[in-house]
């Protein structure tokens, strides 16, 4: 099982995405008792924070979009997981941006 | 008039001066306004630049007090608001960069909108302006969460302290401004006009403080928030978007510079901070059309298009563009160079700033 966490926007409007493979893992049980927790289904939409980062969480078959200041509970305690176990890529490519197309990705 | 104090130094005059040595500062302003198109130029000759006639000089003065409320609080490393109040208005510099470089910070940008807009504060009604500093732990980011203006301190490897550039300080107090006035919807186009203004109006905070007129600018967003080792020059360039870092860690500056690039995504709010790349380049590309002090003119005529009343929270780039020259010719008259130069910075980016195009410009998304 995977899970990417990819997060946009912010004052930089750079996107960052750190993904982990939950079986290669240490842990694994850890992690699947912590995505078991997770109250899986879109949050509510609350007003925008200018600059502050999104967060799109995927874990399939789920997946959610959060503000960051919806982050809490189990929410929290995975992002924070997922940014511990791995490194993220930058500015991964964006669909349609010609320029990008061939483009080396660093990764970080 | 032979340069005798190396321009660095009249930047930190004008610049950190101002509290205690307004006449100094105020000296050293006009001496960097002097001396600024030449130091504009690459590679051609040096030219004298001619005296300004009095009446060239701005109506209201960069120095001209202006009375904030300003709270500076320290979440000292953690994700809670507001944090420790450390610093109250007439409160003496506590120490803590990041405290100290907010209030002042805060100040200038409390100074351009009260007097050369009349605007006082956030809500023009002289509200106090709140931060709060050291917001989490190697925190990259800098927001308005809609009450203050919360600044990280970076990682450190990639970014410095949010509170380092003046531009970025004046940035998140003009999303309060705007959340007060056209109350631009976060999201799409709207979104990134949300942003364009914030960009705008925190350039217009940093060339205020510094004296500078639109040549000598450099218009760049957040210089000096990079750490050394970032091959990049700031977060943005309104002039040239697409062109302020290019690096192995960071990545290349994702911004279109034209309406062709337009680019349609999910993230970010749908690209707010990418697509402001185009509503930002025609803003600069007037002020230089123009030259002379920016705020005098395309910030004027953005600030009156910002509170006309006449913007939809959902304003479209072509609705935006539209108003802006309705309010160039409101002020300096139809046919007026300001509004022909407006008018010509919107074309540049591929936007249609004639309200029958609209619906073009609305189908083009
Ligand atoms: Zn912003």
């Amino acid at each position: 099982m995977d899970v990417i966490v990819q997060r946009s926007g912010g004052l930089a409007g750079a996107r960052l995405t750190w993904e982990v493979r939950v079986d290669e893992q240490p842990d694994p049980d850890e992690w699947y008792i912590l995505i078991e927790e997770i109250p899986w289904g879109e949050p509510p939409p609350v007003p925008p924070e200018p600059d502050r980062f999104v967060y799109r969480i995927e874990c399939p078959p789920n997946e959610a979009t959060l503000a960051e200041r919806q982050l809490t509970g189990p929410w929290r305690q995975l992002v924070d997981r997922v940014q511990e176990a791995t490194d993220p890529k930058r500015n991964a490519p964006l669909p349609g941006d010609p320029r990008e197309a061939s483009r080396r990705r660093p990764t970080r | 008039m032979p340069q005798i104090v190396p321009p660095y130094l009249l930047d930190r005059i004008a610049d950190a001066g101002a509290e205690r040595f307004p006449l100094a500062a105020e000296a050293a302003r006009r001496s960097l306004l002097h001396d600024a198109p030449r130091r504009a130029l690459r590679g051609a000759p040096p030219i004298m630049p001619l005296p300004r006639d009095d009446d060239e000089l701005p109506t209201v003065l960069p120095d001209a007090p202006s009375t904030p409320d300003r709270r500076i609080s320290d979440a000292g490393g953690r994700e809670t608001l507001p944090g420790r109040l450390v610093r109250r208005e007439d409160e003496p510099a506590t120490g803590d960069e990041s405290v100290d470089d907010a209030y002042d910070g805060l100040g200038d940008t409390h100074r351009l909108f009260d007097r050369v807009f009349g605007r006082d504060s956030i809500d023009g009604a002289g509200m106090p302006l709140e931060a709060t500093v050291h917001f989490g732990r190697r925190y990259d980011n800098a927001f308005w969460d809609g009450e203050r203006m919360v600044f990280g301190d970076g990682d450190g490897e990639v970014f410095r302290g949010f509170t380092d550039s003046l531009s970025v300080i004046g940035h998140e107090l003009a999303h309060g401004v705007t959340e007060h006035t056209a109350g631009l919807r976060y999201q799409g186009q709207s979104g990134a006009l949300n942003e364009h203004v914030s960009d705008a109006f925190g350039a217009l905070v940093e060339q205020y403080a510094l004296g500078q007129d639109a040549g000598a600018a450099t218009w760049l967003i957040g210089e000096g928030i990079f750490t050394d080792e970032v091959e990049g020059r700031a977060l943005r360039s309104m002039i040239e978007p697409g062109t302020a870092y290019d690096d192995d860690v960071l990545g290349r500056d994702p911004q279109p510079d034209h309406m062709r690039d337009y680019i349609d995504t999910a993230d970010d709010n749908g690209g707010v901070h990418l697509n402001s790349g185009i509503p930002n380049r025609a803003f600069a590309l007037a002020a230089r059309e123009l030259d002379g002090f920016a705020w005098e003119h395309v910030g004027r005529i953005w600030y009156d298009a910002l509170t006309s009343g006449r913007l939809g929270r959902d304003a479209t780039f072509a609705e935006f563009a539209a108003e802006t020259v309705r309010t160039a010719e409101a002020r300096f008259g139809a046919g007026s160079r300001e509004a022909r130069a407006v008018e010509r910075g919107w074309q540049a980016v591929g936007v249609p700033g004639e309200p029958s195009e609209q619906a073009a410009g609305a189908a083009a998304e």
